[in-house]
């Protein structure tokens, strides 16, 4: 990298801002999915907007591509760095900068944790509704890019639906705000598409959420079930009742049993077992939770704890959150897989995968967000035995075929980044790409912020209005090109 | 490529050529928008006829001006140019209920009415409460991201879509997101057209995320005893841990309409919690059943009568003074002004009526209070000559790179063209 270019980053950002040194450039080598690994040519650590936008400006200047980056918790490889790029890592960027409780508002900076947003408006009866796995240490400006969600979403919502505004540094160096404290704001909705572009589009450098008020009551049940297709049909039986809890969570023994070794959350020995947290006005949640209750026993729960106390709740929670990183004490190594089918087709696609753990020699844990049919099957490998790390991904890679065949997603949450691209065109046709690109063309014609990620091969930006395919007038043969 | 000189007559001609001979018809003077006549007016029956008709129009540089129900014509700028009326009133068969995932995916030619009448079968609903929903199509309400009362709880129609089929002005299909609620593959093009006002792309069909119809429901209403009351009256509810779905303030009629759906245990306790917390107001109403749904009947139609729409949305804290200011502002320049809407959001709608002189210079001033994205006064319906007073819009952040993106997906700007946010 030229020593210009790094001589004026250093200017914007200060000796102390400023990573060049090889070994210590290891630290950013990867984001939370390890096995991508690329050291960026040199990371920077602004600690204001303005030197995110000088940093960005001079990128622009030079025609260097750059990567943001936040707590580097991401699973898909959305913050890998590099080698000839710039690493904007924005955790400096950490200030809350305005609380308004009236009107339920926070404005962050984006490196803030996710769970300190709740921390800062607790004691005011407020908090902060998406709530990823990570939140303790996933950061805000991360979670916009990736559109997280987390447990509590099936009720509540993505962070698309609690961002209201944001200030952020486009990829020429142009500072725009879009939304604000306001609910609705006049012009194209670019904050909708901008959440969850996975850094692609802009570099946000603060961030306008929703605050919402503490229920008046929560209540959660752990039920236990003798296989994951009861618990699955009991899903299906609340939803039938015309009850949308605020949570709703299934594990199977694999992932019980990592759980229990980790961090002992005293879950009963079961094939698979729901966590259901119902929330909001007392006189809902009591008639609510009885149903739930009801439908869980009819449908075979052979064990039904509830939570009778917040830390009683706190332990089914820590179970079901650590799961994860849990499975380290059951497997030497473990591909995490993050895929979403109609919640219907649950019991189907178990099946299938059941079927293919069998038949790879593999085992698959299933921990997921039954609600909204978001599934993080984890496939355990030893990567010590020859070739088994790759089989891992393929069996990974089958199980997102399976989501696809019943009209799912490759992506539920942890994002399409590097990890995925290669997977896109399976959801989508060339033309369906072809599309969000244009977007990617308006924001970033030069391909600059955070290229590689999300789509496997970058539209050309000169390309308007666009390449003209075989259109269905030619192929009924009703027209030549025109 | 030049602009077609062709007669109406033989445009249609070619057209049914191409797409079939009940593709479409000449227009008549009743088809005129915003003042202007189109040539021909296409009405076809699937995607691959909107396609081919929009590939043919771009090629023959003919501008297009999509239509639904019709129901909001006279919103956003006034059209610069329509050569062709395309209606999606064909695009009107499929609703693809997934009852048991909570989904419908439907075409967009569907009214709310029929959509909702179809979900209710298995006692579910696309919570959108708009005015005109017998005419009104689900495609015009995402044009729009139009709502009613039920977005209190529920949100608009951006928070409700999950996936779209498009076609671009080029005639080129594509699609978004999906049928599942939680997808984050891709870029959110169902996001992105919602509210853009047809300026983008054609959406042929859409996906949305429903909810349970409640079993029970009851509106709790009272008669506000002054305007000025209206502040602390909101606060007693958006403190309290009542969970309403609709929470309307009607004025000049004075009334606040508080509803509860849920089961029956539920809402009884919420309407008896609710009439304590105003009982001191006034003698509180509690209506459910028919006289429930005539009250919201009646309560939607105040919105047929003639005037100009205005959308509010503020901060919840800015929405008292803000009113007061344009309520004090309509008196001194002889305007009649109603208002309701979702008061604890801070968004509601004004109906003015007045001279159009008036109406341009309060709201020009009005639309000065607001900076940094803290409020907005957009104009929905008004006269043509209304809109050629007052920016509809009024100021828009990033309207430069919200231009950008215009140019990428509709660069010869044929679509709807001069309508959209910013006159993009």
């Amino acid at each position: 990298m030229d020593d210009n270019f790094l001589e004026s980053l250093e200017n914007i950002v200060g000796s102390d801002g400023i990573v060049r040194d090889s070994v210590e450039l290891s630290t950013y080598e990867s984001d939370g999915l390890a096995k991508l690994r690329e050291k960026p040519g040199v990371a920077v650590l602004p600690k204001t907007s303005s030197e995110v936008q000088e940093i960005v400006c001079l990128c622009s200047t030079h025609k260097i591509p750059f990567v943001a980056r936040g707590q580097g918790t991401g699973l898909s490889g959305g913050a890998l760095p590099l080698s000839d790029g710039v690493l904007i890592v924005m955790t400096r960027l950490n200030r809350v900068l305005d609380v308004d409780i009236p009107n339920q508002r926070i404005t962050v900076e984006p490196g803030v944790m996710n769970l300190d947003v709740t921390k800062t408006v607790a004691a005011d009866g407020c908090y902060y509704a998406p709530d990823p796995s990570s939140q303790v240490i996933c950061s805000i400006g991360g979670n916009v890019a990736e559109n997280s969600g987390g447990a509590h979403c099936l009720k509540y919502g993505f962070t698309v639906h609690h961002v209201l505004g944001v200030e952020a540094v486009m990829p020429n160096g142009e500072m725009i705000r879009l939304g604000g404290k306001a609910l609705d704001n006049p012009g194209l909705d670019l904050l909708g598409v901008l959440v969850g572009s996975e850094g692609t589009l802009a570099i946000v450098t603060k961030v306008i959420l929703k605050l919402l008020r503490k229920p008046e009551s929560v209540r959660t049940l752990l039920a236990a079930f003798d296989t994951t297709e009861a618990a699955g049909n009991a899903v299906s039986g609340i939803i039938a009742a015309g009850i949308i809890p605020a949570a709703v969570e299934m594990m199977d023994r694999l992932t019980i049993q990592a759980a229990e070794a980790a961090v002992h959350p005293n879950f009963p020995d079961a094939e698979a077992i729901l966590i259901v947290e119902i929330d909001g006005a007392d006189a809902d949640v009591q008639v609510l939770f009885e149903q739930v209750e009801k439908v869980c026993s009819s449908s075979g729960a052979r064990e039904i704890q509830i939570a009778e106390t917040d830390e009683q709740r706190a332990r089914f929670w820590l179970g079901r959150k650590a799961a994860f990183a849990a499975m380290g004490r059951v497997s030497p190594s473990y591909y995490v897989q993050d895929g979403v089918i109609p919640r219907t087709k649950l019991p189907e696609v178990l099946g299938r995968i059941r079927a293919l753990e069998n038949e790879s020699g593999l085992k698959i844990g299933n921990v997921f967000h039954a609600g909204d049919g978001n599934l993080h099957p984890l496939v355990c490998y030893d990567e010590r035995i020859d070739g088994q790390a790759d089989l891992a991904q393929h069996v990974a890679s089958q199980i997102l075929t399976f989501c696809l065949d019943v009209g799912g997603s490759i992506t539920g949450e942890h994002g399409v980044g590097a990890d995925k691209a290669d997977q896109m065109p399976k959801m989508f046709s060339e033309s369906d790409l072809d599309t969000m690109q244009r977007v990617r063309c308006a924001f970033d014609p030069e391909h600059l912020c955070n290229p590689g990620k999300v789509f496997p091969t970058p539209r050309l930006c000169g390309e308007v209005p666009g390449p003209y395919r075989a259109h269905p007038l030619e192929v009924a043969g009703l027209a030549d090109r025109m | 490529m030049e602009k077609s000189l062709e007669s109406s007559e033989s445009l249609l001609a070619e057209i049914i050529e191409h797409a079939g001979k009940d593709v479409g018809r000449l227009s008549t003077v009743e088809d005129s928008i915003d003042g202007q006549q189109p040539r021909i007016v296409l009405e076809p029956a699937s995607v691959e006829t909107v396609s081919i008709i929009l590939a043919w129009a771009s090629a023959r540089a003919l501008t297009v001006c999509v239509r639904g129900g019709g129901t909001k014509l006279a919103w956003g700028d006034v059209l610069s140019s329509v050569d062709v009326l395309l209606s999606t009133k064909r695009l009107n068969k499929s609703v693809d209920h997934r009852h048991g995932d909570l989904t419908a995916t439907v075409d967009t030619g569907v009214t709310l009415a029929k959509l909702n009448a179809a979900l209710g079968l298995n006692d579910q609903w696309l919570p959108l409460d708009s005015p005109w929903a017998d005419r009104a199509t689900v495609g015009g309400l995402v044009s729009t991201n139009d709502s009613g009362p039920s977005r209190h709880y529920h949100g608009a129609p951006r928070d409700l879509i999950i996936g779209c089929s498009i076609v671009l002005s080029n005639g080129q299909m594509a699609k978004s997101g999906g049928i599942v609620v939680k997808n984050v593959a891709g870029y959110d093009l169902g996001r992105l057209l919602t509210g853009s006002f047809g300026s983008l792309a054609v959406m042929t069909s859409a996906t949305f995320k429903l909810a349970p119809r409640a079993t029970h429901s009851c509106t709790v209403s009272v008669a506000l005893p002054s305007w000025d009351v209206i502040p602390s009256v909101v606060s007693r509810f958006t403190l309290s841990p009542l969970t309403p779905t609709a929470f309307e303030l009607e004025w000049p009629a004075g009334v606040l309409y508080v509803t509860f759906k849920s089961v029956k245990s539920s809402v009884q306790q919420q309407a008896d919690i609710a009439e304590q917390l105003i009982s001191d107001l006034a003698p509180v109403n509690k209506v459910e059943g028919i006289e429930e749904t005539q009250l919201w009947e009646k309560y939607t139609r105040q919105w047929d009568k003639p005037g100009t729409l205005v959308k509010l949305s503020t901060v919840p804290s800015a929405l008292f003074d803000s009113l007061s200011w344009l309520r004090s502002a309509c008196k001194a320049h002889d305007i009649e002004i109603f208002i309701g809407g979702r008061v604890a959001l801070g968004v509601v709608d004004i109906r003015l009526c007045g001279s159009v002189e008036s109406q341009a210079l309060v709201i020009n001033q009005f639309r000065k209070r607001f900076q940094n994205g803290d409020g907005s006064a957009v104009l929905r319906r008004a006269d043509t000559a209304l809109r050629n007073k007052v920016d509809p819009w009024g100021h828009i952040e990033a309207l430069s790179v919200m231009k950008l993106v215009k140019d990428q997906f509709d660069p010869d700007k044929r679509l709807n063209p001069g309508r959209g946010p910013g006159g993009i």
